[in-house]
């Protein structure tokens, strides 16, 4: 009986590097000597969408699909994607993740709600699933060393620990594919990555709530020349002319708090009142 | 600081400027600026002549000096040079920077004195009466111009460039967060800095050329389309003329960053 075949993951956001990554891991493992097979999803996903790729690797492989729940490591760029494709993770392998957040577009149709609808980065979800749960946040270590694109290559690293395969055929691979002049960076993301401790980063408290931070709209009336500007530009329709003589708050519990109204009021007679801290989204980091 | 309205001389508010002017929302970008890079307002200048951008200095709580008609950047340059330890800031119009005071901007940029220059162009003479000014789009209705402008219009970046500013940009109203960051690049930069910001004037402009009320204006403004030449070019009883600006659309952004020497009065000092 041959080595069984191994599967592996990776899933990300259009945009991230997931398919550059993708071809990193398939051709170290065929450096290393395996078969390999890899199929990705690819082109559907400009920027900001859903993007996997399945790799399969042993003595030989027939079938690039992996299988739901036999997957040996999930390597995720993204929290929510990692959530997507947990259950073709097999019990005691391994999610690696980055706990960065890209809210995808179709959840912020309804912008006061997106906060809410976005998973919540809770490590038990993981645990429940009988996985072993690295999550890094690789963008923020990406952006130390110089480049947040690099953050692919922090997962690859952290990807590397769970795989058998020489370092150097990683660090060759890397060298040869990652495009010309940003080798050294993302060499240098790879080792942060495999070197990140291989255990749970320092997770915030679990997230509970809607995470929705409501806004109120203030209007300065005797500075306001109902110009007809921030009812013009409001996505959410919150704002709206009495005639033509008064600015009226129409409808206050749709602000979302974007400040597009204060921004382009000519007369500062705009304030938008976040009524508890702004949620860093989309940047780096794992907190609300 | 928490609120640039900190920065306004709230006893002077509301302003003078028409509902609908963005001339207010592009003081508000600048003042974003001067709150990013924390200017001391006591060593913030700013300087203006005359025209509807140029009263926007009095409504601010820095140290203003409100010039002659297109003598601000000649004011300005004095000021810096006895007190290069202040950051100086002019504001200024299409009429005023580029026809009254023409030749005072491109003398200032050709010294490179460092000074922060922004020019709010809004196509048109605002505040003495909706006159043809030399940004009018040729074909555009003004009311020294009734029957459409037959000139051709300036292009404020391109002239400063050539006069010699080290620094030029173009950004639009509409865009407050992109003015933002341009100005903190433009004050932060050591020499002449030029951003062109391109207001609306829905007041005489919009209502001459029949373009619709500030907010409508301030829509085509971020359509990027090709300046108000394709709003215009859809108005059949405007006599249009055709400019090579017409199809290449309205380029924003930084176009131009150089380091040299810059102006001290008594000598050039090598730049930073």
């Amino acid at each position: 009986m041959a080595e069984p075949v191994r599967s592996l993951l990776l899933a990300g956001v259009g945009g991230q590097g997931v398919v550059l990554a993708s071809m990193i891991v398939a051709e170290t493992l065929l450096r290393a000597g395996y078969d390999v097979k890899q199929s990705e999803v690819h082109g559907m996903a400009q920027r900001g969408g859903s993007v996997f790729s399945h790799i399969r690797f042993g003595p030989a492989v027939e079938s690039p699909l992996v299988p739901e729940g036999t997957a040996e490591v999930l390597a995720a760029f993204e929290w929510a994607e990692a959530l997507r494709w947990l259950q073709y993770v097999r019990p005691g392998g391994a999610v690696v993740a980055d706990v960065r957040r890209v809210v995808p577009p179709g959840a912020c149709s309804d912008r006061r709600a997106w906060l809410s609808s976005y998973p919540v980065i809770d490590a038990t979800v993981l645990r429940e699933r009988e996985v072993k749960a690295h999550l890094i946040d690789a963008t923020a270590l990406a952006a130390d060393l110089g480049n947040v694109r690099a953050a692919n290559s922090v997962v690859l690293g952290a990807l590397a620990a769970y795989l058998d395969v020489g370092r150097d055929y990683w660090e060759s691979t890397i060298a040869d594919l990652v495009p010309r002049g940003t080798a050294e960076v993302n060499l240098a993301a790879f080792r942060s990555g495999a070197e990140a401790p291989a255990a749970l980063i320092d997770l915030p408290a679990p997230e509970t709530g809607t995470g929705f931070v409501p806004a109120r709209i203030e209007v300065n009336e005797s500075w306001c020349k109902v110009c007809d500007i921030c009812s013009r530009v409001c996505p959410e329709y919150c704002l709206d002319l009495d005639g033509d003589t008064r600015l009226v708050v129409v409808a206050p519990d749709a602000c979302t708090g974007c400040r597009l109204c204060e921004m382009l009021c000519p007369d500062f007679a705009i304030t938008i009142h976040h009524e508890g801290q702004v949620p860093a989204l989309a940047t780096t980091g794992a907190g609300p | 600081m928490t609120d640039v309205r900190d920065y306004l001389r709230e006893w002077a508010m509301p302003h003078v400027l028409c509902p609908g002017c963005a001339h207010g929302t592009i003081l508000r970008a600048f003042l974003e600026a001067v709150k990013r890079l924390e200017l001391d307002p006591d060593k913030l200048a700013m300087v203006a002549g005359i025209g509807c951008s140029s009263r926007l200095i009095g409504y601010v709580d820095f140290c203003t000096l409100h010039a002659t008609h297109g003598r601000a950047p000649a004011f300005a340059t004095g000021l810096k040079l006895a007190r290069p330890d202040m950051t100086v800031a002019v504001v200024t119009g299409d009429g005023d920077g580029l026809a009254i005071g023409g030749n005072h901007l491109i003398h200032a940029a050709r010294r490179n004195v460092d000074l922060t220059v922004l020019l709010l162009n809004n196509s048109i003479y605002g505040m003495t009466g909706g006159q043809a000014a030399p940004t009018s789009p040729a074909g555009s209705v003004a009311s020294t111009a009734p029957a459409g402008t037959a000139e051709a219009p300036f292009d404020a970046c391109k002239l400063l460039e050539g006069a010699g500013a080290s620094f030029v940009a173009r950004v639009m109203a509409v865009d407050p967060i992109m003015s933002t960051n341009v100005m903190v690049e433009a004050l932060s930069h050591r020499g002449f800095s030029f951003v062109e910001v391109i207001s609306d004037c829905p007041e005489y402009f919009g209502r001459y050329n029949a373009l619709g009320s500030g907010a409508e204006m301030l829509a085509w403004m971020a359509r990027k389309e090709a300046g108000v030449a394709a709003a215009l070019a859809n108005k059949r009883y405007v006599n249009h003329v055709p400019t090579a600006s017409d199809t290449s659309g309205l380029a924003t952004g930084v176009f131009h960053r150089e380091e040299r020497p810059v102006f001290t009065g008594l000598s050039t000092q090598a730049a930073r």
